[in-house]
Order: structure tokens, then C-alpha cells, then sequence
């Protein structure tokens, strides 16, 4: 026990804390526009994840490592019961109530997902055919059903998996150019027989918001005038016209960095992309003796980068509207909680790193 | 990285890091300056954006304010009616919303659409007035379809309310939408599209007075435009109360007893010049033209071939016929052409200039003076004396009475009328005058053309013995009990010898009070002076005459022109009756009728 304490990553910790009570902040700004008082759930989940968190930290990293596959194959068949007979909410089949609490199964299937990829890239010399089948399965099918639900965003954090790992490793350069070819000719069709116009109208009206001020521009246009108008230091906690007149869209989850830019202002964001650059260089610096865990920490860390960026690209408008949270600042208990289970795994390893287990 | 190996070296690990940090860094430089840009250098364009979105100004209408009469009783005021607006912004199905305006308010589907793109270059948040006047069912109605139509809105909002009615209608005209050439006559920004303008009469003139001051409400608004905070309030200052000269009781009464004529009637106080009675007929109810579109009324009214919307009084030209025999006798007097004692023998007609000029008298009126020329309205005196007169010296008096001008009295859209001369006629119609033009003029026929208006302040003028007065509706202007502006009243020595009007007004006298033509408006004790004028609209010469005379609109028209009492004058009538026939017979009655109602 003592040994978990003096090697448990504090300082990183901490940052994953205050990065998180940034959020709380955020929401309990805007709650007051909002129907719920939904910082009061976010603290709540808060607590949860942290005591999930020092759960996950018990357990032994191989068991993690070993079950993945069927955690892998057990949330997809929730998966494919939620389309089946799942309910809808907002608009997707995303969610599972029990009683109260509503359950994003998408947001967890990514941490099995990644120990399984680790796994595999652990034990391969060179990306070939079949291993880039095995990867496209076992990511793919995941991905089409949490596309079919549909949530795009969290469907194309996923392809973020297929990045690192090429960046990672070697890979038959035959295989990028016909799966080339295969994303050109999947977008063709997509866009043809698969999309939605609203799907279809978010992306035309990215590349001219003004056009679309009034439709499917408009959150585009709040947003940037949100963070726009918050200047150097920001109209203040609760001053945020933007936030507080509700002319931002869901400002609690994926527009939450607007709320933040509007009313802390350029400051602000510099201290959330401080302790987040913190957080990062932190992760990626780890210096794993085990290559299995250090590719986890790389697949997941990297997702965590990913959806941020993509998060943080959106709200200025520089990336479609694709309903991405922010991790660990969005309004969200599955995201968050999600988020605390990935990277309680990744505090295990570091401290079995220290203690050469 | 391109790693081959299964098994990882601390080298390998070293190099990811490495290069994953240098990444990460750029990446972070590249949000930050995003960032900067967004927030720092374009602060400015975002932050107007912002504060657009938020903050609207709405306008508070101003209620417009009363007219009264000279006994301060009401005559024009408001009241508080529901409105239908449409805001552009919030249509869902324009073809929904059209058709559900038609079934509420039986407006054309045309005219709404058309009414709506008027508004094309409004704000789409704009409130385009639909219908005002909404019953209490029909509001209640559209109410509980709001959230089916959240275009719609309904406001209360002031309305012009005129108590009486028909009653005066030419004085204190009506209230229409303002148009778009209104709106770029500087008005814009005073006025919007779908406001009421004063179109004519009194709300016309004194539409600067009466229109008050708008207030304004900065309200803070969400996304939807709903009010979050009323954030600074200025309230509407109602438009200051227009006081005139007119006394109601007796324009009612005119109205009542004119009421079957088509014509119009002045009565002038004349200490003062202020009008008291000014009757138009047929005239119309000012209240037609409030609500927006529905325009059948108007339609009726401006197609209606007695042009009811004609001010006849200001507006109506006609030739003056014997009440200009009064400039004559002046113009002869003054310029001792001619005195009391001067005769001429009527026998029915006299040769002038090779033609034959009739009296209206076939049989002749024998030896007739100045005094018994205006007693029997002697054409044939008159004509003698034209004779005697040129042209331009004639209208030289015929303008310093007040022919050929606006009388200014207060009512826009006046016509001037005309006296010619010499010089005009060469001017326009580009010909020398004749001589025998001056023998017509000389009764009030040929190319003259005045107005009732220019009648009333003429015989005024005769009345106070050339102290021509300023004839003038308006009273005074207040505004919350103070007076802002009082009319005092103007008068005008004219040169013309008093000792010369007053040998007119022994001839004026007589027509009334000695079996003259105006017998008929004699009133025991009151020493009414007057002259008639019975202008035939076709000539006796004609010869179809007997047949034609029986219809209508040949029909001579009638005038009587008229002050009471003959020493120290108070009031002076006029009375024109359209096609009325024999003046003596059909205006002097009304005459007498009126003055038995002002001295009773």
C-alpha cells in the first residue's frame, strides 16, 4: 500500500482533478439556463468515477489485458441490442436507463477496444494483411453499430485508434492505398445513401457558417461569437451573454469550452489547455518497460487527444459539428466516467512500472 | 516511427516521446494562436455580434393627441384596440400562414402576400401590422393557436376614435398608413411602414402636433426573442391637444339641416376670423380608413362620382356668379366710375360690343341705382359698369378681397382659384382678352374660379368694412393644461373707403330686407346682409334649355354670402349648394335658418 502511494502519479492526478472541477465550473455557469441543475449530477458523477477510479486501481493489469476481448464482445452485443430494441433519446438509441441514470455504452466499449489493440500491436513485427483485418473487425464493427445509433462523433473517435497505430507502426504501404481508396469510395456512397441531410447540412455549412446563420450554421456562429466577445480575461463568471441567453447550444456538453472563452476569456482557455498540455506530455513521456502497456497508454492517451481536439477545433469553427464532449470538463457521467477507468488502468501501469511488476 | 520489431527498446521509446512531445507542442502553439485570433484580435467584430444578438430596442407608439372644439368638447380621441402583427422570422409555412390571415380577417390572399413583401427591406423580426380592431373572439381564437403560429403576435395598441362620427369629417380628416413616398420624405426614422399618417384636414395639418413622441423599452432578449429584462424604459408622450375654432353644436346643427344637399357652408366669427362651422356634403366617416387593409370602403369612397373626400369649401372651384357683383360695386365705388346716385335702365338685355348680354330678369328691371342693382342682383346694372372697368383693375380688387389666394385658414391641400388678367391670359392661354370677357366677369362668369373659402373672407371683409381678418380653424395647442400656441387673431385694412362699403351694405341690406332676391333669408331683428348668386351652368340661349334645365347637373348652383348684424357684424355665412337651382329660393332659407340658430 504504501508502494501503490509513492508511486502513484500524484501530480497527474491532480491535474485530471482540477481539468474536471474546470468543468463543474463551466456547468454550474450555465445551469441557470438549463432545465436541470446539472453541475450538482456532474459533481455526483464526479464521485463516482473517482471511487470507480481507486477500484480499477486494485485490480491486476493482466486480468484488464486478458478480459478484454470478451468486455469487447459482451458491449457489442449491448450494442446491437440497444438498436434492436433500445429506446430513444435525443434522438439516438445511445443510451440504456436503469432507473435514474442513463448509460452510454459507446463511451466505455473504447477501453476495451484499446487493451486489445495494445495486445495485438504488442505482439506484431509489421502491420500486414491479416493483422490490419483483425484490427478493421474488431474496430469496425463497434463503429458501425455506434454510427448506426446514430453517434457519429463517438463513432470517429474510434478511426483515432487506426492513426496511432499507423503512426506507431510499420504498415505494408499497399494496405494505406487501397484502404484509400475504400475511404474515398465509403464517402462517396455515404454521402450519397447513408447520411442524413442535417449530417450532410453540418458539413456543407462548416465551410460557409454565414450562409447557414439561421439553420445549421447557427451553432457554428454562436460559438465564435461566444469565445469571440470573451476577450483577453472574459465577461466574468455568469456575465456571459451568450451562455446565459441560451444562444449557445448545448452549451453543457459539446459547447462547453464556448462557455469557458466567453466568460474567462482567453486566460481561461490558456490555463485548460495549460493543464491539458500538462496532462499529455505527462502520459506520453512514460517510459514503459512493457511494450503492451506503453502501447495502451499511447492508444488511449492519443483518443483522449483526439476528441479534445476535435472538441476544441469545433467550437472555434475550424472542424464540423460532429457532437463531440471535451473530455473531462463535458457534461456527461458515461464520458466522465469512462475517461477515469482508461486512465486509473494507465495509473496502475505506471506504478507496476516502478515496481517492476 | 515504422517500429519492425515485436520487442521495444528504451531507444524506440525514447524516439516516440520525443517526437509524440514535439508534436503535441506544435499542436498546442497552433489552438493557442487560433485562440488569439478568435478571442484577442477580432474581440472587437465578435463582441458587436454579441451584443446584437442581445439587446433590441422596441419601440412604445405614442397615443395621438385629442382635438376639441372651441367648448373643449371631444371631437377626435383613442382608444385601445387589438392589433394582428406578423413577424417575418418566425413563419413556418407562408402558404399556412396566409391562408390562416384570409379566414381570420377575409383578407385576399393576394393582398396579404403582397402586404408582406412591402416589408422586404424591414427586419425580419419586424412587426408587420395585419388587422386592427380584432373582435375579443378572434383574439382569443388566435391566441390558442400561438403555438402552431408563433409568427403572429397581438398588441393593444391606440386607435383614433372619432365620437361623431361623420360629423365634421372634412375638418378633421383621417388617419392612413403612411406610404413609401412619406417614408422618403425625411419621415423615415419617425415613422415606419404600416404607422398612421394624418392624410388630410386637421390631422394632416397639425400631424406634427397631434403625432406625440414615441417611447422606447431596451429589453434584453434570449434566443428566441423572448424578454429577459426591460433594461431602460422611456415612456411615450402623448401629441399635444389641437383646440379649434369650430363650435360643434352649430356644425352639428348645420350638418343636420344640409344634410340632403350636396355643397358646403362656412360660418366665421368675425371678431376673431375663427371658423365655426365648416360643412362639406356628402362627406364620409374618418373611421373607414383605420385597419389596414380592407380597402372596399375607400375604394367606394374615392369612386363615389359626389367625391365625398373633396373638401368643397377649400377645394371645390366654381365660377362666383352675382356674389361677385359685390367686388364690382367696390372696384366702380372706389374707382369712382361710378357713385350711389349712378343709373342704368334694365330692359331684360343690353347690346354690348355687337352681342346681346341678358339680365335674369327676361322682362327688365327699368331704372335701377347701385343700391337696387345689388338689391335685384340687375345684370344688366353690372354689365354697364364692366363696360366702364378694365380687366386688371377688376382683378386688382378681386385680389386685394382675397380672390386668387390661399385663405391660409388651416386645412391643407387649399386651391387657389383664378382671377385673370390681361397678362395671364396672354401667358397661358396665349391670346389677348376680349372686352366682352370683361362683360362676363362682370356678373362672376367667364374664367373665373374661387373658392366658398375665398367667398367667406371676401364678404367678411365687406362686413368689418374692409378690415380684412385672418380666417383660421385653430385655436390654440396644448399640451397637459399648458398652451403652447395661441392663435391671435390678424386683421388687414384693405384700401377701399369705408364710406364705399358702407353704400354697399345699404345694397346688401336691401337684397334681404327689402323684397330683394335674398328675401328669403331674412330673420326679424337681426339686420342679415347678403347676395345671392345663381351661376347658370347652361345658357338660356340654349336651345334645348327647357329640357336640360330639369336635369341635375344643369342645374344652376346657388350661392348666398352673408354677415349678421349689419352694424357691429359678428358672423358672416356662406352657403353653396351644387346644382341647388335659385339661390334666392334654395340657399337664402338655410341662411336664415343658421342665423336664427347662432342668435337664439
Amino acid at each position: 500500500m504504501n508502494d501503490y502511494l509513492k508511486y502513484f502519479d500524484k501530480f497527474t492526478f491532480i491535474i485530471i482533478i482540477i481539468i474536471s472541477l474546470f468543468g463543474i465550473l463551466l456547468i454550474c455557469s450555465v445551469s441557470q439556463s438549463l432545465d436541470q441543475p446539472y453541475y450538482l449530477k456532474q459533481l455526483l458523477w464526479l464521485s463516482v468515477s473517482l471511487i470507480v477510479f481507486f477500484i480499477v486501481l486494485r485490480i491486476k493489469t493482466e486480468f484488464v489485458f486478458r478480459s478484454s476481448l470478451f468486455l469487447c464482445i459482451v458491449l457489442s452485443i449491448i450494442l446491437v441490442i440497444q438498436l434492436v430494441a433500445g429506446q430513444i433519446i435525443g434522438g439516438t438509441k445511445s443510451w440504456i436507463k436503469f432507473g435514474f441514470i442513463a448509460i452510454q455504452v459507446s463511451e466505455f466499449i473504447k477501453i476495451p477496444i484499446a487493451l486489445y489493440v495494445a495486445n495485438i500491436l504488442s505482439k506484431t513485427k509489421i502491420i500486414g494483411w491479416f493483422i490490419f483485418c483483425k484490427l478493421m473487425f474488431l474496430l469496425g464493427i463497434p463503429f458501425l453499430l455506434i454510427a448506426m445509433q446514430p453517434d457519429l462523433g463517438t463513432a470517429f473517435i474510434l478511426t483515432s485508434f487506426v492513426i496511432i497505430s499507423i503512426f506507431l507502426k510499420r504498415i505494408k504501404l499497399s494496405i494505406i492505398f487501397i484502404s484509400i481508396m475504400f475511404v474515398i469510395i465509403g464517402s462517396f456512397l455515404s454521402w450519397n445513401y447513408v447520411l442524413k441531410p442535417y449530417q450532410k447540412n453540418r458539413i456543407v455549412s462548416f465551410f460557409n457558417p454565414e450562409k447557414y446563420s439561421q439553420s445549421s450554421g447557427y451553432q457554428i456562429i454562436q460559438s465564435k461569437i461566444a469565445i469571440g466577445s470573451g476577450g483577453l480575461s472574459g465577461k466574468g463568471f455568469l456575465k456571459g451573454s451568450q451562455s446565459q441567453y441560451k444562444f449557445l447550444p448545448t452549451r453543457h456538453t459539446d459547447f462547453v469550452v464556448s462557455v469557458l472563452g466567453e466568460e474567462f476569456g482567453f486566460i481561461g482557455i490558456s490555463f485548460l489547455f495549460l493543464f491539458f498540455f500538462i496532462l499529455f506530455y505527462r502520459q506520453f513521456n512514460f517510459k514503459s518497460q512493457t511494450d503492451r502497456e506503453f502501447y495502451f497508454v499511447y492508444l488511449f492517451n492519443f483518443l483522449i487527444l483526439f476528441q479534445f481536439s476535435i472538441n476544441i477545433l469545433m467550437s472555434i469553427g475550424l472542424f464540423p459539428i460532429l457532437g463531440v464532449p471535451l473530455p473531462f470538463v463535458s457534461y456527461g457521467g458515461s464520458s466522465l466516467l469512462s475517461f477515469f477507468i482508461g486512465e486509473a488502468i494507465i495509473f496502475k501501469i505506471k506504478i507496476n512500472n516502478y515496481l517492476n511488476i | 516511427m515504422y517500429i519492425e520489431k515485436k520487442k521495444l527498446s528504451i531507444k524506440d521509446v525514447q524516439r516516440i516521446s520525443t517526437f509524440t512531445s514535439i508534436i503535441l507542442f506544435f499542436l498546442f502553439v497552433v489552438l493557442m494562436f487560433a485562440f488569439w485570433n478568435v478571442q484577442v484580435l477580432k474581440n472587437d467584430y465578435y463582441k458587436s455580434l454579441a451584443i446584437k444578438n442581445i439587446y433590441r430596442e422596441i419601440e412604445i407608439k405614442a397615443q395621438r393627441g385629442l382635438i376639441v372644439d372651441r367648448n373643449n368638447d371631444i371631437i377626435a380621441e383613442n382608444k385601445l384596440d387589438f392589433s394582428l402583427f406578423l413577424i417575418r422570422k418566425n413563419i413556418k409555412n407562408l402558404e399556412k400562414t396566409i391562408k390562416f390571415i384570409n379566414i381570420i380577417t377575409n383578407i385576399d390572399k393576394k393582398k396579404i402576400l403582397n402586404r408582406i413583401k412591402k416589408y422586404k427591406e424591414y427586419p425580419e423580426s419586424y412587426s408587420i401590422p395585419i388587422k386592427r380592431n380584432l373582435s375579443l373572439e378572434k383574439v382569443i381564437y388566435i391566441k390558442s393557436r400561438f403555438d402552431e403560429f408563433p409568427e403572429f403576435k397581438i398588441a393593444i395598441e391606440p386607435t383614433r376614435l372619432y365620437p361623431y362620427k361623420k360629423i365634421g369629417s372634412h375638418i378633421l380628416g383621417y388617419l392612413g398608413e403612411v406610404t413609401f413616398k412619406e417614408l422618403n420624405q425625411k419621415k423615415s426614422g419617425i415613422y415606419n411602414l404600416g404607422e398612421d399618417i394624418g392624410k388630410i384636414g386637421v390631422e394632416k395639418q397639425y400631424e406634427k402636433s397631434l403625432r406625440g413622441t414615441k417611447g422606447a423599452q431596451i429589453v434584453l432578449k434570449d434566443n428566441l426573442g423572448r424578454i429577459q429584462k426591460v433594461l431602460s424604459e422611456k415612456n411615450p408622450k402623448i401629441g399635444n391637444k389641437i383646440v379649434l375654432t369650430i363650435d360643434w353644436e352649430i356644425q352639428k346643427y348645420i350638418e343636420e339641416i344640409f344634410k340632403d344637399y350636396i355643397g358646403t357652408i362656412g360660418v366665421v366669427d368675425l371678431r376673431t376670423g375663427g371658423i365655426l362651422a365648416l360643412v362639406s356634403k356628402p362627406n364620409f366617416n374618418p373611421e373607414s380608413f383605420s385597419g389596414f387593409l380592407g380597402r372596399d370602403e375607400w375604394n367606394a369612397l374615392v369612386n363615389n362620382p359626389n367625391k365625398p373626400l373633396t373638401n368643397r369649401f377649400l377645394q371645390g372651384l366654381y365660377l362666383p356668379g352675382s356674389v361677385f357683383k359685390i367686388v364690382m360695386a367696390l372696384t366702380g365705388l372706389q374707382e369712382k366710375i361710378i357713385s350711389p346716385s349712378t343709373v342704368a335702365n334694365c330692359y331684360g338685355s343690353v347690346k354690348i360690343y355687337d352681342r346681346i348680354f341678358h339680365c335674369w330678369n327676361t322682362s327688365g328691371h327699368g331704372s335701377m341705382n347701385l343700391y337696387n342693382g345689388l338689391k335685384n342682383s340687375c345684370n344688366v346694372f353690372f354689365y354697364t359698369l364692366g363696360k366702364k372697368l378694365d380687366i386688371d383693375i377688376i382683378a386688382k380688387y378681386a385680389k386685394m378681397l382675397g380672390f386668387g389666394s390661399r385663405t391660409n385658414m388651416g386645412l391643407p391641400n387649399e386651391k387657389v382659384g383664378l382671377i385673370p388678367t390681361k397678362s395671364w391670359k396672354l401667358k397661358h392661354l396665349h391670346q389677348k382678352w376680349f372686352p366682352g370677357e370683361t362683360i362676363s366677369v362682370s356678373i362672376g362668369g367667364g374664367m373665373l374660379n374661387v373658392t366658398p373659402a375665398q367667398v367667406l373672407l371676401m364678404i367678411s371683409t365687406v362686413a368689418l368694412r374692409g378690415n380684412m381678418p385672418q380666417l383660421h380653424i385653430l385655436k390654440r395647442i396644448e399640451y397637459n393644461g399648458k398652451v403652447i400656441r395661441k392663435f391671435k387673431p390678424i386683421f388687414n385694412q384693405v384700401s377701399i373707403s369705408k364710406k364705399n362699403f358702407e353704400i354697399v351694405i345699404e345694397g346688401l341690406f336691401r337684397a334681404v330686407n327689402d323684397e330683394g332676391t335674398g328675401k328669403a333669408a331674412k330673420v326679424e331683428g337681426l339686420d342679415i346682409c347678403g347676395k345671392t348668386g345663381t351661376q347658370p351652368i347652361i345658357s338660356k340661349e340654349n336651345p334645348s334649355y327647357e329640357r336640360l334645365i330639369k336635369i341635375y347637373r344643369f342645374k344652376a348652383h346657388s350661392w348666398f354670402a352673408s354677415f349678421a348684424p349689419r352694424n357691429r357684424p359678428e358672423i358672416a355665412v356662406v352657403v353653396f349648394v351644387e346644382h341647388g337651382g335659385d339661390a334666392g329660393i334654395v340657399a337664402a332659407p338655410l341662411v336664415a335658418k343658421i342665423y336664427k340658430k347662432l342668435f337664439e
